[in-house]
């Protein structure tokens, strides 16, 4: 039961915070328009005033693109510098705005007014946290992937014996293996960062204790919960990339329609996303709720000094209910 | 000396058996060579070994004093042969990895042993480590007519890495194993201006060069082994040890090789006369149906073209992956394709390499050019049927790739593998094949030789091209054409078909093209629509009005302006649109560097498209064949929407 009311609280926060998923959505669409627009001009110039363009009513030419000769090798390493460079300044802009995001997911937060200053602030509050955050989660996420289907290869690799079809299934479940693992990655994210925004004095390492205990403390029903969200975004991937690949308007007017109902699918991406994170979120403020001792024990494992309140350091405690005094419309005094 | 009448009256019977018609009614070859051989596959030694008897007929009219053979397995022996060194690795530190071949005993007809006589040559490149050839010097020279019979006892052994032969495991491709005759040209025969052995060392880029034989083998292996060969099964008996012992004939085929593996599945289909096997691994069942289809297409298609397929059976192989390195070869009755269990259906690579390897049954198994010396007519001839047999059976955009978001032709990959290379000009198709420069030989060979000939189909129409191959089988077949011949069918059959439309002869066509290293490239270097200009009023010109004087205003002179980038010379058409709609196709000899096609009238050029079908394949840049003066902005920015939708979905799946 908890798991569908986080999902149904996620939801609605998520819908309530549509402002904060425009503005990622925004910055978003910028980025990718700095890295997209010299590379139509680099196809425009490369085609020029030809008519080979019209080979690309049916999809991709494979003919007409590999005859553009030396700007196609720029265009490549164009495409494969950018896609690196735009994957990292995309960590940098996503730290940011997630610390946005999720503070405006918390529960305090449904009785206030959306602030673009606020979402800022909590952006640029969390900012290192949640890059931390996203780097170690990252870095853990490839490492562990890369040895839960690199080892498995290397073995029917090297095996001369093994046959074919022996062979497939060990590295198929390998990779499946490491996809299932990943939902656990994006709850320790996601748990780490809905813990940090809700008390921002939290160092990013305690927050990433506390996701990774959160995560297993009660492992299954967070685990079935974001690996059911998961699946929503996969299948909303692929619907939204058969109709893209399957839509070729012909006229300008159609291809400004591609763009507004692609915006608008990318803009539908994002709440899902944001989604997961209200989910997240959700969850945590439900299973800390009842037990709010717990942060005692918490802070026993991280070792704060015990002179500190446990009422003001634990983040479910600022529930406008119970608000803590020296916080105020989300904003710590102190 | 000792003459031993009895051994020689043997050797004649087992000689005049091989001879026998046993699967073709008549001879389809001269047979000029002929191997009975019984052979041993020992799997713990991974060698085959075993004793051949082997003749050569002297057809020419020159007294020969010696007989030349390929030992090929040599070129496994160590990393000094000629093979290794070209490739610049070595066959491996354990002697379980290399390969080689021993000659044990090596005796004429009247039972004079030759093995002291056999001496290693290296005719091409003089490597005195190189093994792969040698020269034996006969007691008494050949005369013309005479037959020259040997028996040949000889242990092969087989390397560790495949490289279309050897083992792994208890896989086993044998191909490249047995002492086989050189071919002697005589004076006249290809390019021979005297008489003698074309007998060449085993390179790294390089196929081969036989005399069409008769193939009577015994293979000997354990029971359970599967075994599929060039050969047609003749008798299956069990031999002692739990071992078998399988008879093999083949007639008029240029080399023999078979496949020995435990867990091969048998599977078996016929089209019209010839029976087809099928050998590939249990769990590639599902890739059965598809590889039959391939192949009954591929029969028919080139039986339509080009000629018939004169035998009754045919073997191909799909190997396992531990046996990868076998995969993609030809034997004549035998190859090899690759495929993988889980090879979606939208890839038609397993489809491309088995007509590919069957292809070759024609070009190199019935008309037996010479792969040493001019590998394209061997891999550019068979690369261009490929690409058309799978354009037409599996969709003119779509034979190599048919998926809903990408589609791709065979030819395609064939033109993009020659205009794409960086070396594309670096040499010409006259060079042997191991002397191709900076590794062009695989772009020579296959892609830019296959795209001479779409050139040339599409100069002088699909009709005439498959004329030409038909009268090239007819004259050729079970011959040895050299590239001079094939271009005197060309010659003789476009005469025919065309008259004089392409001149005298299509010389000018291979000299640039196959036997040049310049590109073609045509282009559209500008549209220019001027208005007609009426004479200035202040002039001193006494003007007459006339009623059309009103309408100069909308009077234009409009000119599609072309040129010749490239050095390669080749008609073109040109297709001019208007802006009325209307369309001129014009013909340019293409010849000079620029072209201008001049028109007045009302109406303006739109746009204009050189070559509009894309008939040129060797046209290296297919974008400025056409040029507008209304570029559709449509596509591109279709491109640029999609590009950044799918970005920003790929950020926000790869950020958390």
């Amino acid at each position: 039961m908890k798991v569908v009311k986080s999902i149904k609280s996620g939801l609605f926060r998520s819908l309530k915070s549509w402002k904060g998923v425009l503005i990622i959505w925004i910055c978003f669409l910028l980025l990718v328009s700095i890295y997209a627009l010299p590379l139509r001009n680099m196809l425009r110039s490369g085609f020029g005033p030809s008519m080979i363009t019209g080979r690309f009513a049916n999809g991709l030419d494979v003919e007409a693109f590999s005859d553009l000769g030396s700007t196609l090798r720029s265009l490549m390493s164009y495409i494969s510098a950018g896609f690196l460079m735009i994957f990292l300044i995309g960590i940098v802009v996503n730290s940011f705005l997630t610390g946005g995001l999720f503070n405006s997911l918390r529960k305090e937060y449904g009785n206030m007014k959306f602030s673009p200053s606020e979402f800022f602030r909590a952006g640029a509050v969390n900012f290192w946290s949640f890059m931390i955050i996203s780097l170690i989660i990252n870095l853990m996420t490839v490492f562990l992937s890369a040895i839960v289907v690199f080892i498995p290869s290397a073995v029917v690799t090297a095996s001369e014996t093994m046959s074919e079809k022996s062979a497939v299934y060990i590295i198929a479940g390998a990779v499946l293996f490491a996809l299932l693992l990943l939902p656990v990655f994006l709850l320790v994210a996601d748990y780490s960062r809905a813990w940090k925004v809700c008390d921002e004095k939290r160092s990013c390492f305690k927050a990433l204790g506390f996701g990774f205990g959160e995560t297993f403390r009660k492992f299954w029903q967070a685990y079935l919960m974001m690996l059911g969200l998961v699946l929503i975004q996969v299948v909303f991937g692929l619907i939204v990339f058969s109709i893209l690949s399957s839509w070729k308007p012909a006229s300008g007017g159609g291809v400004f329609l591609l763009f507004l109902v692609s915006q608008m699918l990318v803009y539908i991406k994002f709440h899902l996303k944001a989604w997961r994170y209200g989910s997240v979120m959700s969850l945590m403020e439900n299973n800390q709720k009842p037990e709010v001792q717990n942060s005692v024990i918490q802070d026993i494992i991280f070792q704060e000094p015990i002179v500190q309140s446990h009422v003001t350091e634990n983040p479910v405690i600022r529930d406008p209910e119970i608000q803590d005094p020296l916080v105020k419309n989300g904003t710590n005094l102190l | 000396m000792r003459k031993t009448p009895v051994s020689f009256f043997l050797l004649l019977l087992s000689v005049i058996s091989v001879q026998a018609q046993i699967i073709n009614k008549t001879p389809l070859s001269a047979r000029i060579t002929g191997y009975k051989m019984d052979v041993r596959l020992d799997t713990d030694e991974k060698a085959v070994s075993g004793k051949m008897d082997a003749w050569w007929i002297n057809k020419s009219d020159d007294t020969v004093p010696d007989i030349r053979m390929h030992l090929y397995m040599n070129a496994f022996r160590n990393n000094q042969s000629t093979y290794y060194k070209e490739i610049g690795a070595s066959p491996g530190p354990l002697d379980s990895d290399r390969g080689r071949i021993e000659i044990n005993s090596f005796t004429d007809s009247e039972n004079n042993d030759l093995l002291p006589l056999m001496q290693y040559i290296s005719p091409d490149d003089g490597n005195p480590e190189d093994r792969t050839v040698i020269r034996v010097l006969l007691p008494k020279p050949a005369l013309p007519g005479d037959t020259i019979f040997l028996t040949i006892g000889f242990d092969t052994k087989l390397p560790s890495q495949i490289r279309r032969t050897g083992y792994t495991n208890d896989f086993y491709f044998v191909a490249q194993w047995f002492p086989k005759f050189g071919v002697y040209e005589p004076a006249g025969m290809r390019y021979a201006t005297v008489g003698g052995w074309n007998c060449h060392q085993f390179h790294a880029s390089s196929e081969f060069y036989s005399n069409h034989s008769v193939y009577d083998v015994s293979i000997n292996t354990p029971a359970e082994y599967v075994v599929g060969s060039g050969g047609q099964l003749i008798s299956e008996t069990a031999a002692e040890g739990g071992r078998k012992t399988r008879n093999y004939r083949a007639e008029d085929i240029v080399d023999f090789a078979w496949t020995a593996w435990p867990g091969y599945s048998v599977f078996t289909d016929k089209w019209k006369h010839v029976n087809i096997t099928l050998l590939l691994p249990e769990e590639r069942e599902k890739q059965v149906e598809r590889q039959f289809t391939a192949v009954k297409n591929a029969l028919e298609y080139l039986t339509e073209n080009v000629g018939p397929y004169p035998w009754p059976h045919l073997t191909f192989v799909d190997p396992p992956v531990m046996g990868a390195g076998a995969g993609g070869m030809e034997y004549t009755t035998i190859f090899t394709s690759q495929s993988s269990f889980l090879m979606p259906e939208w890839i038609h690579m397993p489809e491309m390499v088995t007509v590919h390897e069957f292809g070759h049954a024609y070009f190199m198994g019935i008309l037996a050019s010479n792969e040493f010396e001019e590998p394209w007519m061997d891999e550019g001839i068979n690369s261009f049927w490929e690409q058309r047999i799978m354009d037409h059976y599996y969709g003119k955009n779509s034979g190599m790739i048919n998926h809903p978001l990408l589609k791709i032709p065979d030819v395609t990959i064939g033109r993009l593998g020659y205009v794409r290379s960086p070396n594309r000009q670096a040499v010409s198709n006259s060079e042997y094949s191991w002397n191709y420069p900076h590794g062009t030989y695989g772009m020579m060979s296959y892609n830019k030789s296959a795209m001479v000939f779409h050139t040339l189909m599409g100069i002088v129409g699909e009709q005439t091209i498959n004329d030409i191959f038909r009268e090239y089988y007819r004259k050729w077949a079970f011959r040895h054409p050299s590239g001079k011949d094939f271009i005197q069918v060309v010659n003789e059959v476009v005469r025919r078909n065309h008259g004089d439309a392409f001149g005298p002869d299509m010389n000018w066509f291979f000299d640039q093209t196959l036997y040049g290293t310049g590109i073609c490239d045509y282009k559209v270097a500008f549209i220019s629509n001027r208005k007609q200009i009426r004479p200035d009023e202040n002039t001193d010109i006494t003007i007459t009005e006339d009623p059309v004087t009103d309408e100069r205003d909308s009077l234009f002179t409009s000119a599609a302006q072309l040129e010749r980038v490239g050095e390669v010379m080749l008609p073109v058409e040109v297709l001019v649109h208007f802006t009325d709609g209307s369309e001129v196709l014009e013909k340019w000899d293409g010849k000079s560097r620029f072209k201008d096609f001049t028109y007045s009238g009302k109406r303006e050029i739109e746009w204009v498209r050189i070559d509009p079908e894309f008939r040129i394949k060797m046209d290296v840049n297919y974008i400025n064949n056409s040029r507008t003066i209304d570029p559709d902005p449509v596509p591109v920015r279709r491109m640029i929407n999609k590009f950044i939708s799918l970005m920003q979905f790929y950020l926000s799946i790869m950020l958390l």
